[in-house]
């Protein structure tokens, strides 16, 4: 009896043990972590340092010129930051001279601020294309109460975006106590609103402005920020923003 | 007399228990072990100097002349290396502006990266400008499995995977992109077709592991993180949905991971999750070390002792 049997058990583990055998690999068993900083007092490498040296010149040429001196130093931030604040002030202002007409609000879409911070001090042209590297252009729209109503709530569904020209609550997600340009917003009023291309053809999921029409002059974003820190610089003699409550969450 | 039944899962038991013989004692054994270093970044955004010396935040950190020395060094020290980022190589400073990428792509060969993947800023100057940077400045490729680029300028200059060969080790590659609905503008993204990262992933890497038998599998994501308020595919769903993915190396969040996150895969297994942040200010490391086993012990790891090394 026992003979059988431990042939029946015996025989596929054998033929388990034979396949076994037809293959080795390797499986890894550990895992050590350590990421490396890269910072200052590191070797470099001259011979990437003189690759990339000549595209760098050329870049500084026209980058390293200065166009004006910040203040104190701006930070993005939600609901609302003083980078963000003064980006939406650049578009307000300079997007209503550009179209040459009233505008009611401008945004900039939080992911869009390509910067954490402005630092105090000489401002570069190359800061300014780091802040807004896209080649994003200035577009109005006009919309209904109702559909700056529901814009407004996906602003607010995404923690806060910077805006000129309105001030509202967030409540739960939505957009609560809306103002335009201290009034009450009314549902069946039209507004024209500004937002670079990106947004306003439905980029971060801005679904609602994908249908309406759009107004562009072909006026690049970043340039309304180069043009507005040339008009601060030349009405306050510096660049700068501060905070208002213009987006805040309710308590 | 045993049941068929019984006696099947009586021979599988013991089959089991076979299979399962310590793992440590075995990779202690000479000369079956091998460590695998991976570097690597994501979200490098154009930043080729450090960051400028102007009191920001991140001042002095980065740049790729002194990671390229680093990687040297370490090149220099082991001998079995990958070099691998997760996307977002372009836009972010002037020099994107000004050549389109032409120094971000030259600087990354120079360097020796092994593989890319995709991501969504690399879309901004157009796929017809990505395609000529990577045609004539890339000595690494660009892959990316849930994209079908058929008549897009990026046909034949992206590919699904890659396998690369490290001493006796096999290693298969594969990334993954973001959905371009709201994120990448149309006109960028042209016809280009995005797919369900997870399943074309679960396809890709069950091919590299069970027809390419490859030692270990990693997906290069620039899927992001994890989301809590948006209802996107994360590298959270990506690890815990997937079958034979070891590792993901993740961008798009600009997450900065003081370790890499582990996760458990729909067959129980380890997979760990890694993002640098942005910028170059790290370069991301993760030695795997490895065991030699034979036969279905291979698929027997699930566990992956995870530890803190101290890197000079």
């Amino acid at each position: 009896m026992i003979r059988p049997f431990f042939l029946r058990l015996s025989l596929p583990v054998l033929l388990i043990s034979f396949l076994a055998a037809c293959r080795t690999g390797y499986a890894p068993t550990q895992a050590n972590y350590g990421n490396q900083r890269i910072t200052r007092d590191l070797a470099t490498d001259s011979a990437l340092f003189f690759l990339i040296k000549p595209y760098g010149d050329s870049v500084d040429k026209s980058m390293s010129r200065v166009v004006g001196t910040v203040r104190n130093t701006l930070e993005k931030d939600q609901p609302e930051g003083t980078l963000g604040n003064f980006m939406a002030d650049a578009y307000l202002t300079m997007g209503a001279r550009q179209f040459q007409q009233p505008i009611d609000a401008a945004f900039v879409n939080y992911g869009g601020i390509r910067l954490n911070q402005l630092p105090a001090g000489p401002l570069t042209l190359g800061k300014i294309f780091e802040l807004m590297p896209f080649d994003n252009v200035l577009v109005l729209q006009q919309l209904s109460g109702v559909e700056l109503q529901s814009f407004l709530d996906l602003v607010a569904a995404r923690g806060g975006w910077p805006v000129a020209g309105i001030r509202f609550t967030i409540k739960d997600k939505k957009a609560i106590d809306v103002y335009v340009k201290d009034k009450p917003l009314q549902p069946t009023a039209q507004y024209w609103i500004l937002n670079s291309d990106f947004v306003a053809s439905g980029g971060d999921n801005a679904e609602m402005l994908k249908v309406l029409p759009q107004r562009s002059t072909g006026y690049l974003a970043r340039k309304a920020l180069i043009d507005y820190v040339l008009f601060q610089s030349q009405q306050q003699g510096f660049v700068g923003a501060v905070l208002e409550n213009r987006v805040r969450y309710a308590q | 007399m045993l049941s068929r039944k019984n006696f099947l899962r009586q021979s599988a038991l013991l089959a089991g228990g076979l299979l399962s013989a310590p793992l440590v004692g075995e990779a202690l054994e000479g000369a079956s072990a091998y460590r695998l270093v991976i570097l690597h970044t994501n979200d490098t955004h154009s930043r080729l100097d450090p960051f400028p010396m102007d009191g920001s935040r991140n001042q002095g950190l980065g740049g790729v002349a002194k990671r390229a020395q680093i990687i040297k060094q370490i090149r220099a020290q082991e001998p079995y290396v990958l070099l691998l980022d997760a996307g977002d190589i372009f836009q972010g400073t002037p020099y994107f502006n000004f050549y389109k990428g032409e120094p971000e792509i030259k600087a990354m060969s120079y360097m020796g990266y092994d593989a890319t993947t995709i991501g969504n800023h690399d879309f901004d100057a157009g796929m017809e400008s990505l395609a000529t940077q990577l045609r004539l400045h890339a000595r690494f490729p660009m892959l990316v499995c849930n994209y079908k680029v058929d008549g897009t300028p990026l046909e034949g200059n992206v590919k699904p995977y890659q396998i690369f060969r490290r001493g006796p080790l096999k290693v298969g590659i594969l990334g993954v992109g973001i959905e371009g609905k709201g994120l990448i503008p149309d006109q960028l993204f042209g016809s280009t077709v995005y797919l369900d990262p997870i399943a074309e992933a679960n396809k890709v890497a069950d091919t590299l592991r069970k027809k390419e038998h490859c030692d270990l599998v990693i997906c290069l994501s620039h899927l992001g993180n994890r989301y809590t308020t948006e209802r996107k595919v994360s590298d959270e769903d990506l690890a815990k949905q997937t079958e034979e993915i070891d590792l993901i190396i993740g961008g798009h969040t600009h997450t900065f991971l003081d370790k890499p996150l582990v996760y458990t895969n729909k067959k129980g297994r380890d997979v760990l999750v890694n993002q640098v942040g942005f910028g170059g200010i790290l370069l991301g490391r993760i030695d795997f070390e490895f065991s030699k086993f034979s036969g279905q012990k291979i698929l027997k790891t699930e566990k992956i002792l995870i530890s803190s090394k101290t890197v000079g």
